[in-house]
Formats: structure tokens, C-alpha cells, sequence
């Protein structure tokens, strides 16, 4: 039963939230929800493997929750960085207003990405994939001008396409599958699969394209960077640090739980799909270095640094999939820190532009130092996180079972690292030296807000320097699989 | 115990560092003494390295693979520099604070020590992930230093400094991935033996390998043509973090090339020539910048270009030679360090005399040492060693690498094989040793005989240096005198100490360094100095004012600027065509939902009505409320109810 607490936990204080006018006592609902469901998710993964089934749709479709290795990757980073993000949004949510509708929904959507990652077969996944898409709209559309209304349209346009298409691929997909449930190394029947070997290949390239919607993956990535920005800063945060991992979960989960990396091996599938990330990866890279909007600049690095994860996991290799992983956390921890660290200076100085920058380290010395440690972090510079994850995809590309699409991903992931510097680093280097002549006076932001900023970036910087513990972890994880 | 040393060594200036910058934002005089004590420390700690050869030590699981420090002869040699340099910058540094020459001391105590930690990482690496680690960490740390003064030329030096930095990284990243996927690990014991049990076939992955790190090593080092930051980032920083940029970190830089040359490629002959030739190029195109140069701190830049060339020949020569190279290798060492030395007591210098003049522009600083024998005799000794004059260390070096190329000539001639190639490099070898001398010729007459302009009196007195300033001067100046003059003693015990790690060996004959042989070559060298002084600086770059006084002039032209006029436009054309093409694909998803909705929103053309009826067409339509009626997913949706409802009569029916 305590599989369903971290769900039934946030989505019941979430309506306590929403009908509490009271700002003091909503915050602290809020906090409650965070922590509790933190407590229970952690629980829940100490536990060995356990299963529950809350309903029969029909015969053997079920909804069924279970917690296992991936789950608990999942959980604990969400529950981790649900928190965190909790308390900067006080402030600044306060600020922007509609406390009572943003902190509501931030709340529910918790319990959706906990279903999310607790989901046994793809029918729960896709239940509370689309609760999730759902949820978090009126993150996107909370400030309700015309463009953020559009915006979420978009969002929801794209993301319920998407899984669309997914589902439309399960309908085909499911008669030739031995078990509903997600088991590691996949659930095919190799006998008829084997017959429609090449339909089963279209319609995995589908599902794919279509989860890759929420994660960014071409040719479905434009909602992204329309979408996120116009959220606000602690939204746009989860959204490209957590939901957007929501996409590559499920993707995960079709790939290594349901169709098994031995079958996709070595198919044009495959490939085709790996393209399609290191095309991700360089747009979003190129077109965040062309961007002078902070938070768009922030979006389009999403789009091309989740697609790292993706060609992770696509490579069908050990070490890829390690590498993934590793870059699921560590691009979680890190855009968020990037995301707030925007966040904590568009609520103190309104800027939003890249130009505006000038002196701002002078002026919130801790917030851009955390904005630093992210920055270093997401080139991949060493000793800090993202150079770990860069090390194991590289590494996992040389063993792919295509060794040209292989070495021009390392080549992609390089070209890409070098462009994340180019966007990155001028905004930490104007922000640090704007130059003798000009004179900044200091106004950082209060606790509530640096706090969560230097926890997160500190994560950045332990991870990156003692990494050993996680990956071994998840090497047990891809030994279960491979 | 003396395993943690090692670890120790590394981790007391990051540690300090940070500890640095909030107790000078208290005291600032309790900042001078710790930073002081710190490197003391370090210096001292790093002298105990010679009595433990071949200890290993490091920080397991740090990082994924764990850092691993070892202390090997090249490394400790590099080691010791690291810490006496930075022992030897910290009263400069001071002094430069003092004089107002820069804001933010804590900042640059910060990134000053941090900046040691690194390159103490690099020297004393046992395999090149930790060196690649704390090689990417170094080129952060001094990208502060460079930009510390926030000047607008200071800050777009910087920022070539950096982007340069980070693409050497990112493709020696590539480098050693590739590496360490071919040979299974990166230690740098095992990679001679492991490179050469590389196929045949995978040679040419092995040489693209090499390529990478060469790529990054040699961005730091400033070897052409990734040499275009440094005459821009060495005068923009501080003086005493110039002399450690161009002294010790630049080493770091040979250090990796040193490790692919000397341990990938060991005595293969077609890379040793790639680094010859590169080294040649280097050599030459930094002395001639050094020539033209107008500026006392850019010049000395150019030198250090020119000397990296130098010792990137000896490189090279190593690889050419193969296992008879020992010459090679004891004059790439020797060299190494005597620019270290030298570097450090020439941006020391200037650093004196852009304290006090507050510029250092050849005509500003015109005729600041006269009546400063301490301050002359120092840059002197320096001058001299860094041109190679007989009996100084410099001579001993450069002889060294001379003998090497001259008995690689004699090898290909009794082989049969042509050598005009080799002729050519030991011509330019010679004329590169010849401009060395004629730059600094120039400078140290400007400095030292050339009477000041009337429009800048310089002050005069003794107090334009600290005693400590003096002392950090004097004691390399001495320390490179004694190697002079006693080359065998002194010099060779460091060459020997460290030719393990080039796999050289022991010489049987001795060396006869006051030979006629070469003495000749050091006299063709200083003449040809001589000659280009006479002839060409002293008519050529210098012009004669309308109030009768004589200034140096900028003669190098303007577009030959590899930075402004190629670099940077290629890498924007490259970032537009990339940007273009993104923008291309990315917009696909936009497109197909913008076709979409034209054709479900597609409203049919208006009904036109007759003219005659003008007040009824106008008022009897509402263009807004029919928007729905007249798209074309209305007509869809028609279609869709149609569809029900025949689904519906053949479910009921």
C-alpha cells in the first residue's frame, strides 16, 4: 500500500493548497506535501522490489505501480529537487502572484511524476504521462497574458500528440509482447517478432519521436522553447530539469523494458534515431548561442542537453546507458540551478536580456557563483558533474554497434560542449568583469532563494568529484539489463 | 605517510585559496602573510620530492577514475619550478597591488593559488586523466588573471584567452578518450609500451589520438598557430602572473606535448618531425614579433613564443633521433627550465618598471635603469642566458640543441639521405638564436643606455623596488649564473635527473661545451643579432620625432593578425551557417503545424455581393461570428458528425 502514498500524498494536499487563501499556511502545506512525499518515496525505495495493482482496465490491462532500480533514480531526484525549488518559488512566486493556483498544481504535479516513475506497464505510464502533460499547463500559462496562453496550447498540443502517437504504437505493439508488465531486457516474443520485425521497428521509432515530444527530441522540440520561458523561473526549472525527463523515462521504459536494447541492436531504428539526437543535441546548442534571451537561451540548451541523455540511452551500450542516466541527474540538479539562478535575477533586477548582464556577479555574488559552478558543470569541465556523464557517453559511442555515427557523436557531443561554453560563459564572465569602469553595487537575493541555488550547485560539484557511488549503482542497474 | 605528501602538495593551495579570500576581506595584511606562508610551505614541501623518486600517491575514486600523482625526475623538476616561481611571484605580486596597478587583491590571491594547486596537479600527474583534469582547472583559474585589470583590451584578451583554452580542451578531451579507449588505460608509465603494441591499422586512429592532445597541449604552450593569445594575454595581466603564464604555465603545456611525444609516439620519427617543423615555425614567427614588438611586456611575450619553439625543437629532434637522442633531451630539459627562470626574472623586471612608469610601452619606459645597476645586472644576466652568450645557461642549452640537430645531419649523410631540410632548420635554428639577441639587445639599451624622453621624467631613487622584489630577482639571476658556469656540475645532474621520463640515457663521452665547433655556432648566432640590431632595428623600426627625440614605431602590419582577420571571422561565418541550418531544422515541427492549420482554418473566399445592394452586404454579414462556419475544419467536423451517424444507424440498425 505505501506504493501509493507518494501519488495520493501531494495530490490530496495539492487541493488543500489550492483552496487556502492564506498565504503563511499554504506555504507550509506546500512544505508539508514536499516533505512527506519526499519521506514516502524514500521508503519506497529502500523497500526491496514490490508491486500494486490498483485496478483492471480489462483482461490483463492493468494499473499497476511497482518500484524498481530506475524508479528510485527517479524518485528520489524528483522528490529532491521538488523541494528544493519549493522554497525558492515562496518568494518569488509571491511576487508574481496567484500563489494559491501555481503552488496547487506545483504540488499535484508531483504526485503525477511520482506515478510516473512508479508505473509498471506502459498503460499506467501513459495515464499519468498525460495527467502530467495536463498539470503542469497552468505552470506554463500562470502569468495568463495571450503569449502564455498560447504557449501552454502548444505545450499541450504537442506533448498529448506525441503521446498520441506512443499509445497508437502500444495498440500495435502489445500483441506481440509476452508480459504487460515492464521487465528488464524487454517483454518481446522473439518467435513473432521475429515475423514483423521491420513494422515492430517503425512503430518503436514512432513511440519514440512521440515521447520524445516532452523531451525535446527533433523533430518535436519546438514547444519547448516556447513554452518554457514564458513560465515562471521556479516552473521553468522543473520543467526543463524534471519534466522533460518525464519523455526520456518513458522512452527508457519502451526501450529497455519493453522491446530490449538485443532487439533494437544494430537497426536502422537505431540509427535513425541516434541522428535524430546529435541533430538535437547541435540545434539546441546553436540556436541557444544565437539566443540574447536568458531564459530561451536556458530553454534551448534543455532541448539539446536532454538529448545527450537520449543518445545515451540509444546507443544500447553499457556504458551509454550509464552515461545517460548519470546525465538525467546531473542535468536535472544543474538546469535547475541555471533556471533559478535566472529566476533569483529576473526578480531582483528585471532583467531578462543576456546584454543586461553586464556586473551582475558584483551585484548577487552567490547567485552567480552557483550560476558559475552550473555553467562549468554543463560544458563538462572537470572536476565538475557533467564532465563524468560526457566521459561515459563518449565512451559508450565507441562501443556502439555503429562506429562512424559513433565517432561523430563524440564529435557532436565536443562541438556541443564547446557552444554550451560560448552561451554560458560570456554571461559569467560580463557578470564578473564588466570592466573597471563599471560600478555595481550588491543586492543579492534573500535566503529562501540562495539556499536552494548553493544546495543544488553543491550537488553539482560533490557529484562531479565523487561520482563513484552512483555509478556503480547504476552499473548494477545496466548489469539487470544488458 | 610520504604518499599523502603528494596529495598534499596538491590539495594545501586549493584549500588555502578559499581561505584566502574572506581573511582579506578582513585584514588584508593577514592575506600577504598567509599567502606568503603558503607557498613557503609549498616550496618547501616540494624540495622534499627529490628524495622520493618514484613515490606514488593520490585521491581515490575522486573524480570517477581517482587522481593519481607520482613523483617521477621530469615531474618533481616541474614540481619544484611550480613552487619557486610562485614563491618568487608572491612579493611581486604585492608590490604590484601596492602601486595601485590593479583592484580586487583578493580575487587574484584566490585564482593565484588555486592556480598553483593545478599546476602542481599537472606536474606531478602519474596519468593523463588527472592531467587533463587539472590542466582544464588551470586554464579556468588563469583566465582570471589575465582579466583581472578589466581593461577593454585586457578583457577581449581574456576572452581569447579562454575560448582558446576551452576549444584546446575540448579537442584534447577528444584526444584522450581516443587514447584511452585504444590502449585501455591512461597511465603514463604504460604508454610507451602499450602505443607501440598498437596494429599497423590502428596507427592512423592512434596518430588522429596524438593530434587531439597535441591540439590542446600546444593551445597552451602558444605554439603556432594556436599562439594568437599570448602576445595579447601576457600583457594584459598582471606583471607577476605574466611571468608565471609565460614561465611555468606554458610548461604545462610542453609537459603534454612531452608526454604524447616522448610516451605515445617514443622515438617515432614522423611525429618527431611534425613537432620539428612545428616547433621551427614557432620559433622563428615569435622571434620576429618579439622584433617588432613596441611594447617591453609584449616582446618578452614573443620571446616566450619563440623559446617554447626552441624547446619544441628539442622535442621534435627526440622523436628524430630515436634512441641515440640524449642530446635532444637534455637540451629540451635544460632549456625548459632556463625559460622558466629567465621568463620569470624578465616580467619580474618589467613588472619594476611598469610599477613606477606605469606603462610599458618601449618610448615610455625608455632609460628607466639607468642609475639601477641591481635592476641592470639582473636583466642582463637574463638577456645574455636568453640569447645563449657563452657561459651562461642559455648557451648550454641552446648548444645542446644545436649538437642534436647537427648530429642528426651527420646521421642522415652517412645514410646517403638528403639533408637540405635539416640544413635549413639549423640555418633558422641560428637566425632565431640571432633575433633573440637582437630583441634583446633593443630593449635592454632602451632600458639601461637610452636617455629618457623629456616629456616622462622617470623618478629616480632606490625605492623602486622592495628588498623582497629584489631578492625574488636576484635568486633565479644567481641560480642561472652558477649553471652557466658550471655546466657539468649543475646542469647535467638536473638533465640526468630527468631523462627518464624521455627514456634517454646516459652519455659515455663528455661534452666539450666550450668547443670551437660550438663556439662557432653561438658566434654565427650573435652576429647575425648583431647585424639585424644594426641594421634593421636601429634603422628600420625607429624614427626620429619633430622635437629631434628618437621613438620606436609599430612597423608590423596590421593584417597580419591571424586573431582578427581569420580566427574570428571564421568561427562567426562557421557559428551563422550552423545557426542557419538549426534554424532550418528546427523549425520542421513549426511548419507542419502552421500547414496544418492554414488548411483547417482555411476560410472559403467571401461572397461577393452586387454593388447595388451595398448597405445590405455590408450590415447583413458579421465577418467575426462566421470564422467558424467557413474553415475547413468546420466542413470536418460535418464530415465527422456525418460519419457518427451512419456508425450510429449501422450499430442500431
Amino acid at each position: 500500500m505505501l506504493l501509493i502514498l507518494p501519488i495520493l500524498l501531494p495530490v490530496v494536499v495539492g487541493i488543500l493548497v489550492f483552496l487556502q487563501k492564506e498565504e503563511a499556511k499554504r506555504n507550509r502545506l506546500v512544505v508539508l506535501s514536499v516533505l512527506l512525499t519526499a519521506a514516502t518515496a524514500l521508503a519506497c525505495c529502500l523497500l526491496p522490489d514490490q508491486s500494486l495493482t490498483l485496478m483492471t482496465i480489462e483482461g490483463t490491462l492493468t494499473v499497476t505501480l511497482a518500484v524498481d532500480s530506475v524508479s528510485r533514480l527517479f524518485l528520489i531526484v524528483i522528490c529532491v529537487i521538488w523541494a528544493l525549488v519549493a522554497f525558492f518559488a515562496f518568494p518569488y512566486i509571491k511576487h508574481e502572484g496567484k500563489g494559491q493556483q501555481f503552488f496547487g498544481f506545483y504540488t499535484v504535479t508531483q504526485g503525477t511524476l511520482m506515478g510516473l516513475a512508479l508505473a509498471a506497464n506502459f498503460v499506467t505510464l501513459y495515464m499519468f504521462f498525460e495527467c502530467m502533460t495536463l498539470i503542469t499547463s497552468p505552470l506554463v500559462l500562470h502569468d495568463g497574458r495571450f503569449s502564455s496562453r498560447k504557449a501552454a496550447l502548444k505545450y499541450m498540443g504537442y506533448s498529448v500528440f506525441g503521446a498520441g502517437v506512443a499509445l497508437a504504437g502500444f495498440f500495435f505493439l502489445a500483441g506481440y509482447l509476452t508480459d504487460q508488465r515492464f521487465t528488464p531486457g524487454g517483454m518481446l516474443d522473439p518467435a513473432r517478432a521475429a515475423e514483423h520485425g521491420h513494422l515492430l521497428l517503425v512503430v518503436y521509432l514512432l513511440m519514440v519521436v512521440g515521447f520524445g515530444a516532452k523531451a525535446g527530441l527533433l523533430p518535436m522540440q519546438a514547444w519547448l522553447t516556447t513554452a518554457h520561458p514564458v513560465a515562471p523561473a521556479p516552473a521553468s526549472a522543473v520543467l526543463s530539469g524534471i519534466i522533460t525527463k518525464g519523455g526520456v523515462l518513458a522512452i527508457l521504459r519502451v526501450t529497455y523494458y519493453m522491446y530490449g536494447a538485443e532487439f533494437l541492436q544494430n537497426t536502422w531504428a537505431q540509427k535513425t534515431l541516434l541522428i535524430l539526437a546529435l541533430a538535437t543535441i547541435f540545434v539546441g546548442s546553436m540556436l541557444a548561442y544565437k539566443e540574447q534571451v536568458l531564459k530561451k537561451r536556458l530553454a534551448y540548451s534543455t532541448v539539446s542537453q536532454v538529448s545527450y541523455v537520449l543518445f545515451g540511452l540509444l546507443l544500447l551500450t553499457p556504458e551509454g546507458f550509464c552515461g545517460g542516466l548519470l546525465q538525467v541527474v546531473f542535468h536535472a540538479v544543474v538546469k535547475n540551478v541555471l533556471f533559478l539562478a535566472a529566476g533569483a535575477i529576473i526578480y531582483n533586477t528585471h532583467y531578462t536580456e543576456v546584454d543586461q548582464l553586464r556586473g551582475i556577479g558584483q551585484k548577487m555574488p552567490v547567485t552567480m557563483w552557483c550560476f558559475t559552478l552550473g555553467t562549468l558543470s554543463l560544458i563538462g569541465i572537470p572536476p565538475m558533474s557533467g564532465f563524468i556523464s560526457k566521459w561515459y557517453l563518449a565512451m559508450g559511442a565507441f562501443h556502439a554497434a555503429f562506429p562512424v555515427v559513433g565517432m561523430v557523436g563524440v564529435v557532436v557531443l565536443l562541438v556541443s560542449a564547446l557552444l554550451t561554453a560560448g552561451y554560458l560563459l560570456p554571461i559569467v564572465t560580463r557578470g564578473f568583469f564588466p570592466g573597471a569602469d563599471v560600478t555595481v553595487e550588491q543586492k543579492e537575493v534573500g535566503p529562501y532563494m540562495t539556499i536552494p541555488l548553493v544546495i543544488l550547485s553543491a550537488f553539482a560539484v560533490l557529484l562531479g568529484l565523487f561520482p563513484n557511488g552512483l555509478i556503480h549503482w547504476l552499473e548494477g542497474l545496466s548489469g539487470l539489463i544488458f | 605517510m610520504s604518499a599523502y605528501l603528494l596529495s598534499l602538495l596538491v590539495l594545501l593551495p586549493f584549500l588555502c585559496g578559499f581561505a584566502v579570500y574572506p581573511v582579506g576581506r578582513r585584514s588584508p595584511s593577514a592575506r600577504n602573510i598567509l599567502t606568503t606562508a603558503v607557498t613557503a610551505v609549498e616550496f618547501i614541501l616540494s624540495l622534499l620530492l627529490f628524495g622520493m623518486q618514484g613515490m606514488e600517491g593520490g585521491l581515490e575514486g575522486v573524480c570517477g577514475f581517482g587522481l593519481h600523482f607520482t613523483a617521477n625526475g621530469f615531474g618533481s623538476l616541474l614540481g619544484v619550478l611550480t613552487t619557486f616561481l610562485w614563491l618568487t611571484t608572491v612579493s611581486p605580486s604585492q608590490e604590484y597591488f601596492a602601486h595601485g596597478q590593479s583592484t580586487h587583491p583578493d580575487r587574484y590571491y584566490l585564482f593565484y593559488l588555486l592556480t598553483l594547486g593545478a599546476m602542481l596537479g599537472v606536474s606531478l600527474s602519474a596519468d593523463l586523466y588527472t592531467t587533463f583534469v587539472f590542466f582544464e582547472i588551470m586554464s579556468f583559474t588563469s583566465y582570471v588573471w589575465v582579466v583581472q585589470n578589466e581593461k577593454p583590451f585586457s578583457i577581449r584578451a581574456a576572452d581569447s584567452y579562454l575560448a582558446i583554452a576551452v576549444m584546446g580542451g575540448l579537442v584534447m578531451l577528444m584526444g584522450v578518450f581516443l587514447l584511452y579507449d585504444m590502449l585501455g588505460t591512461l597511465e603514463l608509465d604504460r604508454l610507451a609500451e602499450l602505443a607501440a603494441a598498437v596494429p599497423a591499422e590502428k596507427r592512423g586512429l592512434l596518430y588522429a589520438a596524438g593530434g587531439c592532445c597535441l591540439f590542446g597541449f600546444g593551445a597552451k604552450a602558444g605554439m603556432f598557430p594556436l599562439h594568437v593569445w599570448m602576445p595579447k594575454a601576457y600583457p594584459a595581466s598582471p606583471d607577476p602572473a605574466s611571468a608565471l603564464l609565460s614561465g611555468i604555465l606554458s610548461k604545462a603545456g610542453v609537459f603534454g606535448v612531452a608526454v604524447v611525444s616522448c610516451q605515445i609516439f617514443l622515438h617515432d620519427s614522423t611525429w618527431g618531425l611534425v613537432i620539428l617543423l612545428f616547433g621551427v615555425v614557432t620559433m622563428v614567427v615569435g622571434a620576429v614579433l618579439g622584433i617588432f614588438s613596441v611594447d617591453l611586456k609584449r616582446t618578452l611575450a614573443g620571446s616566450s613564443m619563440s623559446q617554447i619553439g626552441f624547446i619544441l625543437v628539442g622535442m621534435g629532434m627526440q622523436g628524430l633521433l630515436g634512441t641515440e637522442n640524449t642530446l635532444a633531451v637534455w637540451g629540451t630539459v635544460l632549456h625548459l627550465v632556463n625559460h622558466s627562470l629567465i621568463k620569470l626574472i624578465l616580467f619580474v623586471a618589467a613588472g619594476v618598471v611598469c610599477n613606477t612608469v606605469g606603462s610599458t610601452l618601449l618610448n615610455d619606459v625608455r632609460g628607466f635603469g639607468r642609475g639601477k645597476p641591481w635592476l641592470m645586472l639582473v636583466f642582463l644576466a637574463a638577456g645574455l642566458s636568453v640569447s645563449g652568450v657563452p657561459l651562461t645557461s642559455g648557451y648550454v642549452s641552446k648548444t645542446l640543441l644545436h649538437e642534436s640537430i647537427v648530429e642528426y645531419i651527420h646521421v642522415l649523410a652517412t645514410r646517403g639521405v638528403p639533408i637540405g631540410l635539416f640544413r635549413a632548420v639549423e640555418a633558422l635554428f641560428l637566425f632565431s638564436g640571432g633575433l633573440t639577441f637582437a630583441y634583446m639587445t633593443k630593449l635592454f639599451i632602451t632600458l639601461f643606455v637610452e636617455k629618457p624622453a623629456q616629456s616622462q621624467p622617470v623618478p629616480k631613487g632606490a625605492s623602486y623596488m622592495t628588498l623582497s622584489t629584489g631578492i625574488s630577482l636576484a635568486a633565479p639571476a644567481l641560480g642561472m649564473t652558477l649553471g652557466g658556469l658550471l655546466p657539468h656540475q649543475i646542469m647535467e645532474k638536473t638533465a640526468v635527473f630527468t631523462q627518464k621520463f624521455f627514456h634517454g640515457e646516459n652519455l659515455e663521452e663528455t661534452l666539450h661545451y666550450f668547443s670551437k665547433t660550438n663556439l662557432k655556432g653561438a658566434c654565427l648566432s650573435l652576429t647575425i643579432g648583431v647585424l639585424v640590431y644594426l641594421l634593421f632595428v636601429r634603422n628600420v623600426l625607429r624614427r626620429r620625432d619633430a622635437d629631434g627625440s628618437i621613438v620606436y614605431v609599430n612597423r608590423w602590419p596590421a593584417w597580419l593578425d591571424l586573431e582578427n582577420n581569420v580566427y574570428r571571422p571564421l568561427l562567426n561565418g562557421l557559428a551563422f551557417v550552423g545557426a542557419f541550418a538549426a534554424r532550418v531544422v528546427a523549425s520542421v515541427g513549426d511548419w507542419v503545424v502552421l500547414v496544418g492549420k492554414i488548411i483547417l482554418f482555411f476560410r472559403a473566399p467571401r461572397i461577393i455581393v452586387p454593388g447595388s445592394n451595398e448597405h445590405f452586404g455590408v450590415y447583413g454579414k458579421d465577418p467575426e461570428r462566421d470564422v467558424v462556419t467557413e474553415t475547413f475544419s468546420y466542413d470536418l467536423m460535418l464530415a465527422g458528425i456525418g460519419l457518427i451517424i451512419t456508425l450510429l444507424y449501422l450499430l442500431l440498425h
